[in-house]
C-alpha cells in the first residue's frame, strides 16, 4: 500500500528535475536538480519513507535517469558546470547507484557517442567505475540474490557485456583504446573481482546466510568458452589451491561455483583449470567429485583430455591421473581410463594411423597411470594389461618408424616389470633418446615436492637462503688447507704432475693383419681366432683398393664371403666395415659384383639384414662412383697452391696488408661463394655402369619367394629398394641413360603410390623427386606424356590429402619439381624444335 | 676427470729409415737443433724452428747410425755407427766433415757414452772387440783409460752409461748385460764395484741420475726396474714398474729429474714421475716400435720438448709437464 502511494511522489519529482535540467539553464536551478536526483540515489537519515523512496527511484528510474544525463550530455549546463560539480552531481549518479544499470548505460552510451570529449567523459567514468571495484559490487549482489529479479534476456544481455567489454571497447575506440580495457589487463581485474566475491560469499556462509553462485558461474564460463579462460584462470587457480588448501567452506563454494557452470561451457573451463593447476591434490580441492557426478566433465577429463586431445604437457596429465587416483569415489573412474588407454595403446590401427605425438601422450599417460595403480587393482588387471601388452608390444614393433618401435619397447618394459609375469621382466636393447627417457622418467614417483609451491615460497626461502650462506662459509672454510697444501707438495715432485688418461694404453695383439687379399678371404672363411679375423675386417677395405688387379681376379668370391660372415666374434663397425668393403669391391670390379649382388637380392634364403645391405652397398658405390676421381690429387694440389701464396716473413715486410687480408680470408666463412678453384672436369665413372645398378634391381620384384615377398610383408625391405633406386636415379643425372631409368622407375612406383605404409609411400616420392631432378627436360614430354599428368594429378592428391607430413612435403618438392621442369621445355621452343 | 691423452706437436718425417738415436743441441743463442741418426746411416740435423732438416750427413758408408752426441763448446758432433766406427765430425761454420773417427771392432748394439770430466776433457766409453768388454778412452788424446770386462760370464755388454758422483770421487760406469745384471764399475781403479741382477732377459737400456743416486734399467720383459748406488758404491735394488706390453728400447730422464720417458717397443711412450716411477701419460703416435726417446735441452723450461724416434721412419715431438716446471 505504502509503496503504491509513495510511487507517485518519486516520479513526480524525477519527472521534475528532467524538465528543469532539460529546459532550464540557470546554474542553480541545475545544481538542484542534480542534487535532487543524488539525494533519491543514497539514503538521508534513518527514515523509511525514504528508504522506500531510494529503493523505488532505484528499481525504476534510475535507468532512466542516466540515459536521460546521457542524451543531454552536449548541454550547455553541463559544460557550465565546475570539475567539482561534475564529479560530485553528475559522475556520481554513474558511480553510486546499482552497478548493473550503471554499466548497462554506460556502455550503451559510449556505443552511442561518436569519438568527442564527451566519450571521453563517459570512458573516464567507465574506467572509475571498473577501478573502483564496482564490478565486484555487481558479481558480488549477484551472489546475494538482492538483484533486481532479472529477465533471462536482461541476464543474457548483462553477461555479454561483462565478458565482452573489452571486445566492445576496441570495435569502438579502435587504436584509442585504454590500458585498462585491453584483455590483458581486462581480465585478471575481472577474476580479481571473483575472487572477492567468493571470498565475500564464503564469509557470509559463515555468517549463516545464503547465497547463490550461478551467475559468478556463467561468467566463468562465458569467458573460457571466449578464449580468454588462460588470463582468468592464471589468477584464479593459484588463489583457490591456496584457499581450499585450509579451509573447507572454501572448498566447497569452489566445488559449487564448478558445478553450477553450465554443461555448454564446462568444455572450455576445465581443460583450462587443469592445465593452471598444478598439482593433483589441489585439482581435487578445487573441483571436487564433479567427474562423478557430471557426465559432461567426466566425458572432458576421462576422454577428451586423454584419448582425444594431446597437446598438453606430462604435467597435465600427472594432475590428472593423480586427481582420479586420489579419492575412492574417483578411483574407479582411473580403471576406466587405464582401460581404455590400454585399447588406444594396443590398437594396430591407431599405431599406424594416429600422429606420432599423439602415440607418445597416450603412452605417457598409461605408463602413469598404471604408476597409481596398487596391488589389487593391478591383479584384477592383469589379465587386460596382459592382453594389452602382447598386442600393442606386436603392432609398435612391427612399425616402421623408429621412435614408435622404441616407445613399444619402452612401455613393454615397463608393463612387464609392473606386472611381474613369474618374475620375467622383458628387456630391450635400444638408443637412449630424449622420448625414451622421458618415458622412463614417469615410472619414477615424484613425491619430494609435496608442498604447494606458495607454501614453498613462502615459507622456506629464508631457510634456503641460511644454508647458502651457511654453505658458502664452510666453501671458505675449506679453502685456506687447500691452499696451504700446495707449498708441500713441492717436497714430492711426483704430486704435481696430474697424470693423462691412460686408459688407451692396452695390451698389442700378437698376430699380424693378412697383407694379401687372398690370406683376408682365407681367414675370414676358415679362421675361429677373433683376432685375426678382426684384422682382416680392418684391412680389407684396403687391400682391395690398394690391388685392384688382385682384388679383380676374386671380387665376386670376396662379395660373397662378405655378404655371408656374420659377427661372430663381436666386432667394433662390423657392419660399416663389411659394407665399406663390398663397395670397394663394387668400385673396383663392378659389373661382374654388381650382377651378383643384384641376383642375389631376388633368391631364397637371405635375411632381411643381407638384403638391406645389398642395398646400402650398391647405393654407397654408386654414390663413389659418381663422385670425381681422387681426391688425393686435388687436396695435393690446394696444398702446393697455398704454399705458393705463403708469404715468408722476411721476405717482403710491408706487404701486412697481404697478411691481414689472407687471414681474414681464413676467417671467413663464405657461403654464397663456391670454392674459388675452378673444377676439373672429369668423366663421370657412374655414368657408363649406372644401368648395371639400376635395371636387375627392377626385374622380379613381383615375384615372391617362400622366404621373400616384396609387396606383402617386407614392406620395409620395399621401402629401402625403392629409396636406393631413387638414389641410384639421383646419382644418373646428366647420364645418358637417365630417360630410360626414369620411364621404368616411374612405372615401378605406379603400382605401389597408395601403400598404406608411410615409409613406402615416402620412398615412392623420393624416387620421382630423384625422376624430375635427373630427366632431361626435353625427355620428360616426350617420353612419358600421359603418365606425366597422371603423375601429376596423384601428387596432388598426396599433397593434399597424405597422413604424413613428410609425404606431404615430398609431393609438394616433387610437384614444385615438375612444374620447373615443364615451364623451361615449354618456353624453350628451340628444345622442342631440335628434338623434333 | 683426467685430461685426455696428450697429442704430438708436431712430427718430423723423411729421415727414410728407422730412428736409432736422436739428440737435442739447443745452446742459448743458436738455433734449436735435432740430430737424428737413423738405420740407413743417415744423420739429419733438422731445425727446431723451422721444423725442416737442414742438413743430411751420411757417414758410416750406409751402416745403421745408433749413437750420436755433440761436444757443445766445440761445435763437434760424435757419431757411433754399426761400421764399428765412432766419428768425430766437424761442424763450424757449415762444414760437415770427420775429423776424426775411432774402431771400435764392436758389432752388437750398445750405444757409447761420454762425460766431460774437465774442460777441453772428455771420457767416452764404448763396447769393445770382445762382446763383454769395454773401453774408455780420453778425448781429444784419445790414450786408452781402461778396459773393463767382467770376470764372470755375463754375455754381451748392452749398455753403458758413465757419470761422476757429486762426492768428486772418479768417474764410474754403469754397464747392464745380456744376462740381466747391471754391474757399477770404477773407471779409473779398473775394478767391479757391486752388481746387481736387475732383469731376467738382457738389459736394453738404462738411464741414472746422478744427483739423487738413483737409476733404472729396461729390459726386454715388461719391467722397469729401479736401482740406487747407496755411500758404499753397493746397489739395491728397488721397486719396479710393470708395463702392459713388454720391450723398452730406451728410456731418458729429463734435466730437472722430475719425468722419465720411456720408448716402448708397442709403439708408445711412456712418461712416469721420477720421484716414485708414478705413471703419468702414455703418448701413442706411433705405428711400429719407438727406438729412440730424448728431452730437449732448452734453456727455458716452456720451450722444452720431448722427442720419439721410431721404425716408423718418423719423429715426434711432444710437450708434456713443461709449463708447471720453472718452478724448479
Amino acid at each position: 500500500m505504502e509503496s503504491l502511494t509513495q510511487s507517485p511522489d518519486v516520479r513526480l519529482s524525477v519527472g521534475q528535475c528532467f524538465r528543469t535540467l532539460s529546459t532550464s539553464s540557470t546554474e542553480d536551478d541545475v545544481t538542484g536538480a542534480l542534487k535532487t536526483l543524488n539525494s533519491l540515489l543514497d539514503t538521508q537519515g534513518d527514515s523509511p519513507s525514504s528508504s522506500v523512496h531510494q529503493e523505488e527511484f532505484r528499481r525504476s528510474h534510475y535507468t532512466r535517469t542516466l540515459e536521460f544525463l546521457i542524451s543531454h550530455i552536449q548541454a550547455d549546463w553541463l559544460h557550465n558546470l565546475t570539475a567539482t560539480q561534475r564529479t560530485q552531481l553528475w559522475d556520481r549518479l554513474f558511480l553510486h547507484g546499482p552497478p548493473e544499470q550503471a554499466l548497462l548505460v554506460l556502455m550503451e552510451g559510449i556505443g552511442q557517442l561518436s569519438p568527442s570529449s564527451n566519450l571521453d567523459h563517459l570512458l573516464s567514468i567507465t574506467e572509475t567505475f571498473l577501478q573502483s571495484g564496482r564490478l565486484t559490487d555487481l558479481l558480488w549482489s549477484y551472489c546475494l540474490g538482492t538483484g533486481p529479479a532479472d529477465s533471462p534476456q536482461f541476464r543474457e544481455a548483462l553477461l555479454g557485456r561483462i565478458v565482452a567489454l573489452p571486445d566492445h571497447m576496441a570495435n569502438k575506440l579502435q587504436l584509442n583504446n585504454r590500458t585498462l580495457f585491453l584483455p590483458q589487463n581486462y581480465y585478471p581485474l575481472l577474476a580479481q573481482g571473483m575472487l572477492t566475491a567468493l571470498e565475500k560469499t564464503c564469509q557470509a556462509l559463515k555468517g549463516g546466510s545464503d547465497c547463490s553462485l550461478i551467475f559468478l558461474a556463467q561468467i566463468l564460463g562465458k569467458v573460457c568458452v571466449q578464449g580468454h579462460s588462460g588470463s582468468v584462470m592464471a589468477v584464479l587457480a593459484p588463489q583457490l589451491s591456496k584457499h581450499t588448501h585450509t579451509d573447507m567452506v572454501w572448498q566447497r563454494v569452489c566445488w559449487k561455483l564448478i558445478e553450477n557452470v553450465p554443461q555448454r561451457w564446462t568444455d572450455s573451463v576445465l581443460p583450462q583449470l587443469v592445465q593452471a593447476v598444478t598439482r593433483p591434490d589441489a585439482l581435487g580441492r578445487i573441483i571436487g567429485n564433479v567427474v562423478v557426478s557430471n557426465k559432461k566433465a567426466q566425458f572432458v577429463i576421462t576422454h577428451k583430455m586423454l584419448l582425444l586431445q594431446y597437446k598438453y604437457e606430462t604435467q597435465v596429465l600427472r594432475v590428472i591421473l593423480g586427481y582420479l587416483a586420489a579419492d575412492r569415489e574417483r578411483r574407479p573412474l582411473l580403471l576406466q581410463v587405464l582401460r581404455s588407454l590400454c585399447q588406444a595403446w594396443a590398437n594396430p590401427s591407431a599405431v599406424k594411423h594416429t600422429p606420432l605425438k599423439q602415440q607418445m601422450y597416450i603412452s605417457k599417460a598409461l605408463l602413469l597411470s598404471i604408476g597409481l595403480l596398487n596391488d589389487s587393482e593391478l591383479k584384477e588387471l592383469r589379465s587386460e594389461l596382459l592382453q594389452c601388452l602382447l598386442g600393442g608390444m606386436q603392432s609398435h614393433l612391427d612399425s616402421n618408424v623408429v621412435q614408435i618401435r622404441h616407445i613399444g619397447m619402452v612401455v613393454g618394459e615397463c608393463l612387464s616389470s609392473y606386472m611381474d609375469i613369474n618374475g620375467t621382466k622383458l628387456k630391450f636393447e635400444y638408443d637412449a633418446d630424449e622420448d625414451t627417457q622421458e618415458l622412463l622418467s614417469l615410472m619414477t614417483p615424484t613425491t619430494e615436492d609435496d608442498q604447494d609451491p606458495e607454501h614453498l615460497t613462502r615459507n622456506d626461502s629464508p631457510d634456503v637462503s641460511e644454508e647458502k650462506t651457511s654453505s658458502t662459509a664452510s666453501q671458505n672454510e675449506c679453502s685456506p688447507p687447500k691452499a696451504n697444501t700446495n707449498p708441500d707438495s713441492d717436497l714430492d715432485s711426483d704430486d704435481e704432475l696430474t697424470p693423462y688418461d691412460m686408459s688407451c694404453d692396452q695390451k698389442l695383439s700378437q698376430s699380424f693383419p693378412p697383407r694379401y687379399l687372398r690370406d683376408c678371404i682365407e681367414i675370414l672363411t676358415s679362421s675361429d681366432d677373433a683376432v685375426r679375423v678382426e684384422l682382416s675386417m680392418n684391412v680389407a677395405e684396403n687391400l682391395v683398393r690398394k690391388n685392384p688387379f688382385a682384388a679383380k681376379e676374386i671380387s665376386v668370391q670376396m662379395t660373397k664371403v662378405l655378404l655371408h660372415i656374420e659377427n661372430k666374434f663381436n666386432i667394433d663397425n662390423f657392419l660399416a666395415l663389411r659394407q665399406a668393403t663390398m663397395a670397394a669391391l663394387i668400385v673396383t670390379d663392378c659389373i661382374p659384383v654388381t650382377q651378383y649382388l643384384t641376383t642375389e637380392f631376388y633368391s631364397l634364403n637371405y635375411s632381411l639384414r643381407q638384403r638391406l645391405d645389398i642395398l646400402e652397398v650398391l647405393a654407397l658405390a654408386a654414390q663413389e662412383l659418381s663422385k670425381p676421381i681422387s681426391n688425393k690429387t686435388e687436396s695435393c694440389v690446394s696444398v702446393a697452391s697455398t704454399s705458393d701464396v705463403t708469404v715468408y716473413p722476411g721476405d717482403n715486410p710491408e706487404h701486412w696488408r697481404q697478411v691481414v687480408e689472407k687471414r681474414i680470408q681464413s676467417k671467413t666463412k663464405r657461403l654464397t661463394k663456391g670454392t674459388t678453384q675452378p673444377c676439373k672436369a672429369g668423366p663421370n665413372r657412374y655414368a657408363p655402369l649406372a644401368g648395371h645398378f639400376f635395371f636387375p634391381l627392377l626385374r622380379n620384384y613381383d615375384k615372391p619367394q617362400v622366404t621373400f615377398d616384396l609387396l606383402g610383408s617386407d614392406h620395409l625391405i620395399l621401402a629401402r629398394l625403392i629409396h636406393t633406386l631413387g638414389l641410384l636415379m639421383h646419382l644418373a643425372l646428366n647420364a645418358p641413360i637417365a630417360a630410360q631409368m626414369g620411364c621404368a622407375l616411374l612405372d615401378f612406383v605406379w603400382t605401389v603410390r597408395y601403400h598404406s605404409e608411410q615409409t613406402v609411400r615416402r620412398g615412392v616420392l623420393f624416387a620421382v623427386c630423384a625422376v624430375f631432378l635427373s630427366m632431361p627436360n626435353q625427355n620428360l614430354l616426350l617420353d612419358l606424356g600421359d603418365q606425366l599428368f597422371e603423375t601429376r594429378s596423384w601428387l596432388a592428391d598426396v599433397a593434399e590429402g597424405d597422413a604424413d607430413s613428410d609425404c606431404r612435403s615430398l609431393a609438394v618438392q616433387s610437384l614444385v619439381l615438375l612444374d620447373k621442369g615443364l615451364k623451361k621445355q615449354l618456353q624453350d621452343p628451340q628444345a622442342l624444335s631440335l628434338e623434333s | 676427470m683426467s685430461r685426455p691423452p696428450p697429442t704430438p706437436v708436431y712430427t718430423l718425417r723423411g729421415a727414410g729409415g728407422p730412428l736409432n738415436t736422436l739428440h737435442f743441441h739447443c745452446s742459448q743463442g743458436s738455433t734449436p737443433l735435432l740430430f737424428s741418426g737413423s738405420g740407413k746411416g743417415a744423420i739429419h740435423m733438422y731445425n727446431l724452428n723451422t721444423r725442416r732438416p737442414e742438413r743430411v750427413i751420411e757417414g758410416h758408408s750406409g751402416n745403421s747410425v745408433i749413437w750420436l752426441n755433440t761436444i757443445q763448446s766445440e761445435q763437434k758432433l760424435i757419431s757411433q755407427g754399426r761400421d764399428m766406427q765412432i766419428c768425430l765430425w766437424d761442424l763450424a761454420e757449415g762444414r760437415y766433415d770427420v775429423v776424426d773417427s775411432i774402431w771400435t771392432g764392436s758389432v752388437g748394439f750398445c750405444q757409447s757414452s761420454m762425460l766431460e770430466t774437465s774442460a777441453g776433457k772428455w771420457m767416452l766409453a764404448f763396447p769393445g772387440e770382445q762382446t763383454e768388454e769395454i773401453k774408455i778412452i780420453e778425448l781429444p788424446s784419445k790414450t786408452l783409460v781402461s778396459t773393463l770386462v767382467p770376470d764372470s760370464k755375463l754375455g754381451m755388454v748392452m749398455c753403458i752409461k758413465l757419470w761422476q758422483s757429486d762426492l768428486g770421487t772418479g768417474p764410474l760406469l754403469l754397464a747392464g748385460y745380456e744376462d740381466g745384471s747391471v754391474l757399477l764399475w770404477d773407471v779409473t781403479q779398473r775394478s767391479k764395484l757391486s752388481q746387481a741382477k736387475a732383469h731376467p732377459e738382457p738389459v736394453m737400456c738404462l738411464t741414472f741420475d746422478p744427483t739423487h743416486l738413483k737409476g733404472i734399467s729396461g729390459s726386454s720383459d715388461s719391467k722397469l726396474s729401479s736401482w740406487i748406488v747407496d755411500s758404499q758404491n753397493n746397489m739395491q735394488l728397488q721397486d719396479s714398474v710393470t708395463l702392459v706390453n713388454p720391450g723398452v728400447s730406451q728410456m731418458c730422464l729429463r734435466d730437472d729429474g722430475k719425468l722419465l720417458a720411456s720408448a716402448g717397443w708397442d709403439h708408445r711412450v711412456r712418461l712416469f714421475g721420477w720421484k716414485r716411477l708414478k705413471p703419468l701419460a702414455v703418448l701413442q703416435y706411433h705405428t711400429d716400435m719407438v727406438l729412440s726417446v730424448a728431452f730437449s735441452n732448452h734453456q727455458d723450461p716452456r720451450q722444452r720438448l720431448l722427442a720419439a724416434g721410431s721404425k716408423d721412419h718418423r719423429i715426434s715431438l711432444w710437450s708434456v709437464y713443461s709449463e708447471g716446471s720453472q718452478a724448479q
